[in-house]
């Protein structure tokens, strides 16, 4: 008797309104950022791959930084983008930003201007940011031939030909890293097209989704180092002793991560018990018409 | 709380949207037309801006001594609109042919380097870098060889699947299952981290809580 009263009780927790998930989720992902839930972050070697090139880097190296992202992944790669940048001007490293997207072009400017607000950087001669360039393959490519030639003007249109920054920098042979903050595939293409044919030294910051494929880039060494999502924003946070976004979000992650557990573990019981009670179940979390 | 406009009316377009985790309703509606609209009025100006004025009226004007082979690829890009008549749609395989082929010639070669041989490359040579190592890069490589072998073993569909095929190849779907639970890993910490980025502006950002 008691056995069907907890198979019943199991089983209906398979069909909970999909709303009172929606709630909770809320719950535990906004109650980190009131308590300040802070916890330890253990740097991967994946990062430590990333924060090593940035490291080697010297006042006056150039690096292209690209910003291959739209506002629908901000959340993720900011932190990234943000954090990157503050080291490369705390380095006095001379920065060539661009974008493959039509939309990073709005993405980009107020990273770097208030990056180069905080360290007194000058626009043209510490940083330029050369904007948005259509047929992102071409573009690639291009860029080893010559960057002047590939963006002969800026985001704003001024003549790039006459920017100190670009003075003794036109292509890759001039550049010592590519960084590629992507939420796309276009990462994996500046490692066939920049990497795999004219050598350019790559590291790259990519959303968690997108991690999973650069793993394989990475173990056949054509990506230096690269963040995954924003566990690795929150690494790389940690590892330049600048905590952030990144590293503050690890609280709610975490809780989120332990509540779709419990969901994914109650989901299957209850299926498990209206199976054996000869229902049938509802199919799990995603079972029930709406319902969860 | 924020006194700033845009803030405001960021927050009540996110709200708005939230709203569908309800039910669909017309303030969602609203909102998502409003998103499909400005999103597609910003691409054209981007487009037409970034490709055709920066690219082909500026160059050619400032230059045409240099600059005129860039009218060829202008007129090649106008020949896609020949699509929109009959009589003249055959027109349009000119840009499409050459667009194909020479994309074809860039990528074929590049991307079979990185995607196929390097990647070959770095397994073959993994278990020689990790020896030097110790030993538990050693049983990392050695799994991840065994993986790609297994893998590849439950992909080939020529031999049947039974006896030492056969059990190699449910090795593989192993490989394949913790594949995609890292893959579905990742993506709830992406959506998570979604989320945790309109919270931080609507309780950040907008309403000055944290």
């Amino acid at each position: 008797m008691a056995g069907e009263k907890q198979g019943t009780l199991l089983s209906r927790l398979t069909t909970v309104d999909r709303r009172v998930i929606y709630l909770l989720m809320t719950l535990v992902v906004a109650w980190p950022m009131f308590k300040l839930v802070t916890l330890p972050v253990l740097i991967s070697k994946e990062v430590a791959g990333f924060d090593r090139e940035i490291e080697a880097l010297t006042a006056g190296d150039h690096v292209i930084f690209a910003f291959d992202y739209e506002p629908d992944v901000m959340a993720e790669l900011d932190p990234m983008s943000r954090a990157v940048m503050d080291r490369l001007f705390e380095k006095d490293v001379e920065v060539v930003a661009l974008t493959l997207y039509p939309g990073g072009a709005g993405i980009a400017q107020p990273v770097l201007e208030s990056a180069a607000r905080e360290h007194n950087k000058v626009y043209g001669e510490d940083y330029v940011f050369l904007g948005y360039n259509p047929d992102w393959s071409g573009t690639m490519l291009r860029l080893g031939e010559s960057i002047k030639a590939t963006y002969p003007a800026d985001q704003f249109g001024r003549d790039t030909r006459t920017m100190p920054i670009l003075a003794d920098c036109d292509s890759y042979k001039d550049v010592k890293l590519l960084v590629s903050i992507c939420g796309s595939q276009l990462t994996e293409y500046w490692a066939a097209l920049a990497g795999g044919r004219y050598g350019q030294k790559i590291v790259s910051g990519n959303t968690a989704v997108q991690a999973v494929f650069i793993y394989p880039f990475y173990q056949s060494g054509q990506i230096k180092g690269f963040l995954g999502g924003l566990k690795g924003a929150a690494e790389y946070e940690t590892a330049i002793e600048r905590p952030a976004f990144g590293v503050r979000g690890m609280g709610s992650q975490t809780m989120g991560h332990l509540l779709i557990l419990l969901f994914v573990v109650i989901g299957n019981l209850g299926y498990l018990a209206a199976r054996r009670a000869g229902t049938g179940g509802s199919g799990g979390v995603t079972g029930g018409g709406g319902r969860a | 709380m924020s006194h700033d406009p845009s803030v405001w009316v960021t927050a009540l377009l996110t709200l708005a949207i939230f709203s569908f985790l309800w039910r669909e309703n017309p303030v969602f509606r609203f909102a998502e037309h409003l998103l499909v609209g400005v999103s597609a009025g910003y691409y054209v100006v981007q487009y037409f801006y970034s490709g055709i004025v920066k690219k082909l009226i500026v160059p050619v004007r400032q230059d045409p001594g240099t600059n005129w082979p860039l009218i060829f690829g202008g007129a090649l890009g106008i020949l896609m609109f020949a699509r929109l008549f009959r009589r003249l749609s055959w027109a349009a395989r000119y840009p499409v042919a050459f667009y194909v082929s020479s994309a074809a010639g860039y990528f074929i070669p590049s991307v079979l380097e990185a995607n196929v041989l390097k990647q070959i490359g770095g397994t073959v040579t993994a278990p020689g870098t990790a020896m030097a190592a110790g030993t538990l890069p050693v049983v990392s490589s050695a799994l991840l060889v065994l993986g790609v072998i297994a893998v590849l073993v439950y992909f080939f569909f020529s031999v049947e699947h039974r006896g030492p095929v056969g059990s190699l190849s449910r090795v593989g779907i192993l490989y394949l299952m913790v594949g995609f639970g890292a893959s579905f890993g990742y993506t709830v910490m992406g959506r998570i981290t979604l989320l945790l980025g309109r919270f931080q502006f609507l309780l950040g950002d907008w309403l000055g809580l944290i």
